[in-house]
């Protein structure tokens, strides 16, 4: 009799805090702990220029990572979005330069129309992975696999790997080092896409269906949900998405590159996966998401801050990744207990 | 049913598609004749052995990804595995200053060992813990990654014992080791799933785990167990690697990972767990090798090979549906 009292007793006062650590708490706890070691040790952390730099590193991450929780929640996967980004980053550069040197004169549609296409190319590999994701029935991992291999050789092959210079530099200031409202072009950015999906997630019929059709397809197929034009949609904006980021970076660069964003895919799922998105799909909230992609990045820039070993660096990153599951897990079965 | 009845000539292609020999052994011979016709080389005495050794790797390191494809898992960390492994024999070779067969006796075992941690590691955190194997593995690819690099600094093992070099890379009456080692391995993996209780736990435990914990299996034994065998295959893998480029790589493993996922899957394995066999394994690497090396002798650019590859793997993914269609 006193046995189960006790452990009655001892989950309800565990219940709260546990619950506020799940919800986006720990992430919060860890980044404030993360900046206060990193602060004491090395003061520079604090600095102006440092903060606006990891604020544009997070934002890089976190648009790359709402698409792929997009993906996730609808349960799949989007291995190809470090390419995509590449590829708009490519797309645009190139039409860029083309039309720079070919006008002299800087107009709007000369930014306008390459930085256009270049979202649409993203999105429209994002719409082929959908394609065959959910009319011809493939596993998402295979086919956004292979769509990396075709995209990457594509753009490799298009440019040999050099770099293209000689963008307008008026894209540079307002993508680039521009601001609005005293916030980083990229900040901006990033923050319209999350009061977007945050909106949709929480306040329409369409970001139900998402979670419909991540949760079971077939249940979802019965209940009036058709997954075709939802798993399109997802995928679709996966590509536009991590396009947008390619643009971002590029703006910031000052020249496009097939070679960014090789990390993107597994920091984007990580940035998911830490924000509690189960890989089964089905869940997932946008703002968990991006508060993981800010983890991640005080993470790695407080490492490099500390001077800590690029190889050390890896290794921290993929520990951190499996302790955040792991212990997801191990909440996850003291609810259910 | 009336469609059946309505094409009958596409129903007899259909089950021809269907059949496993056809539809293992027809692309490969296809993509050779291919070759052949544009660059008469491919299929020299030379160049066909060539692609024997170089798909004998693939194959060994495939089925081991098979072991966990069939139980709904994944190992994307077992090209870092090759490369840790591979560091780490040759470091326990080197070590002595010696080149006794106790020194490569040390690094052999030193290997399969690292291997088996890794696997027991993998296995755990799955089976016991319960996190996806996607996770679990990606995470211990950057950690393997970040391993292998920290423990050679970077720089290949050079310096390995010639009889380290003779008994991984040499040949075996007549036949080079490595391919005697993948006939090896692929019919050991054929017995495990086809004869053993263990092996048809898998087939079990990938179709419905719950069907599998109903009748009695220790599924988690059995998923902690697939994982250290994947593993230690993957190390066997990794020695007979070492051994061809003569020193221990930390760079040996960077794509294999999805290399071998794509020849499982090209070779009729899904990702969707429960069905998949040693001999996809064999199917899929040949192909795998025959288009690339084909392709390399026919000169094409290598981005372009890129393109191409990813191109063929959506197409056999299409067909494999399309073949699978009305087999429910």
């Amino acid at each position: 009799m006193t046995a189960p009292t006790r452990a009655m007793r001892g989950h309800g006062g565990w219940a709260l805090p546990l619950r506020i650590l799940q919800d986006g708490g720990l992430l919060i706890v860890l980044i404030v702990l993360l900046a206060m070691i990193t602060g004491h040790v090395q003061p520079r952390f604090y600095s102006r220029l440092n903060m606006l730099n990891m604020l544009r590193e997070a934002a890089y991450l976190a648009i790359v990572s709402l698409g792929q929780m997009l993906v996730m929640i609808a349960g799949g996967f989007d291995l190809s979005v470090g390419v995509v980004s590449a590829l708009a980053s490519v797309v645009a550069a190139s039409l860029m330069a083309m039309l720079y040197a070919g006008g002299g004169d800087v107009t709007v549609t000369m930014i306008l129309w390459p930085v256009l296409a270049a979202l649409a190319a993203g999105a429209a590999v994002g719409l082929a992975n959908g394609f065959c994701v959910s009319v011809l029935d493939l596993s998402p991992f295979m086919t956004t696999l292979a769509m990396t291999s075709v995209v990457a050789g594509g753009t490799l092959y298009y440019t040999q790997g050099i770099p293209i210079y000689g963008l307008p530099e008026r894209f540079g200031e307002i993508f680039g080092r521009g601001s609005f409202l005293h916030v980083p072009a990229s900040v901006m950015v990033a923050l319209v896409f999350l009061a977007l999906i945050c909106l949709v997630q929480r306040t329409t019929p369409l970001g139900r269906h998402i979670y419909a059709v991540g949760s079971k397809a077939r249940i979802a197929a019965l209940s009036g949900v058709r997954p075709v034009p939802i798993l399109m949609l997802v995928y679709g904006a996966a590509g536009l998405l991590a396009a947008c980021m390619g643009l971002l970076v590029t703006a910031r660069i000052g020249s496009g590159q097939a070679s960014i964003g090789a990390s993107l895919v597994i920091e984007s799922i990580s940035a998911a996966v830490i924000g509690g998105v189960p890989l089964r799909g089905g869940s997932g909230r946008a703002e968990r998401v991006v508060l993981a992609a800010i983890f991640l990045t005080v993470v790695s820039n407080s490492m490099n801050l500390l001077r800590i070993d690029s190889k050390l660096q890896t290794l921290v990153q993929g520990s951190v990744v499996i302790i955040a599951i792991a212990l997801e897990r191990a909440f996850a079965r003291r609810r259910q207990s | 049913m009336s469609a059946t009845a309505e094409r009958p000539g596409r129903e007899t292609l259909r089950a021809a598609l269907r059949s496993p020999i056809l539809r293992v052994i027809a692309p490969i011979v296809i993509m050779l004749v291919g070759f052949a016709i544009a660059q008469p080389r491919v299929v020299s005495p030379g160049n066909l052995l060539n692609i024997a050794v170089q798909a004998s790797y693939l194959t060994i390191l495939a089925a081991a990804q098979i072991l966990v494809l069939l139980t709904r898992g994944f190992d994307l960390s077992i090209g870092m595995t090759v490369s840790l492994v591979s560091v780490v024999a040759a470091l326990a070779m080197t070590a002595g200053g010696h080149a006794g067969p106790e020194a490569v006796l040390f690094g052999i075992a030193a290997g399969l060992g690292t291997g088996a941690a890794v696997g027991a590691i993998n296995g755990a955190l799955v089976s016991l813990v319960g996190v996806n194997p996607f996770v679990v593995t990606l995470g211990m690819f950057n950690i393997l990654l970040a391993l292998s690099s920290i423990v050679s600094g970077g720089f290949p093992v050079q310096g390995l014992p010639a009889g380290f070099l003779s008994l991984f890379g040499g040949t075996f009456a007549g036949v080079p080791v490595p391919v005697a080692a993948a006939v090896l391995v692929v019919l050991v993996v054929h017995l495990i799933l086809g004869r053993t209780v263990f092996g048809r736990s898998l087939y079990l435990i990938g179709s419905s785990p719950a069907a599998a914990r109903v009748a009695g299996v220790r599924t988690r034994l059995h998923l902690w167990a697939v994982y250290v065998l994947c593993s230690g295959l993957g190390a066997f893998g990794a020695l007979l690697l070492t051994a061809r480029t003569q020193s221990g790589e930390p760079n040996l493993g960077g794509s294999l990972a999805l290399q071998t996922i794509a020849a499982a899957v090209i070779g009729g394995t899904r990702l969707q767990g429960g069905e998949g066999s040693a001999l996809s394994a064999v199917a899929g690497a040949l192909f795998v090798t025959v288009l690339s090396n084909g392709m390399d002798l026919v000169r094409v650019d290598s981005y372009i090979q890129q393109v191409c590859v990813g191109a063929i793997i959506l197409a056999s993914l299409v067909l494999d549906r399309w073949t699978a269609a009305r087999r429910s």
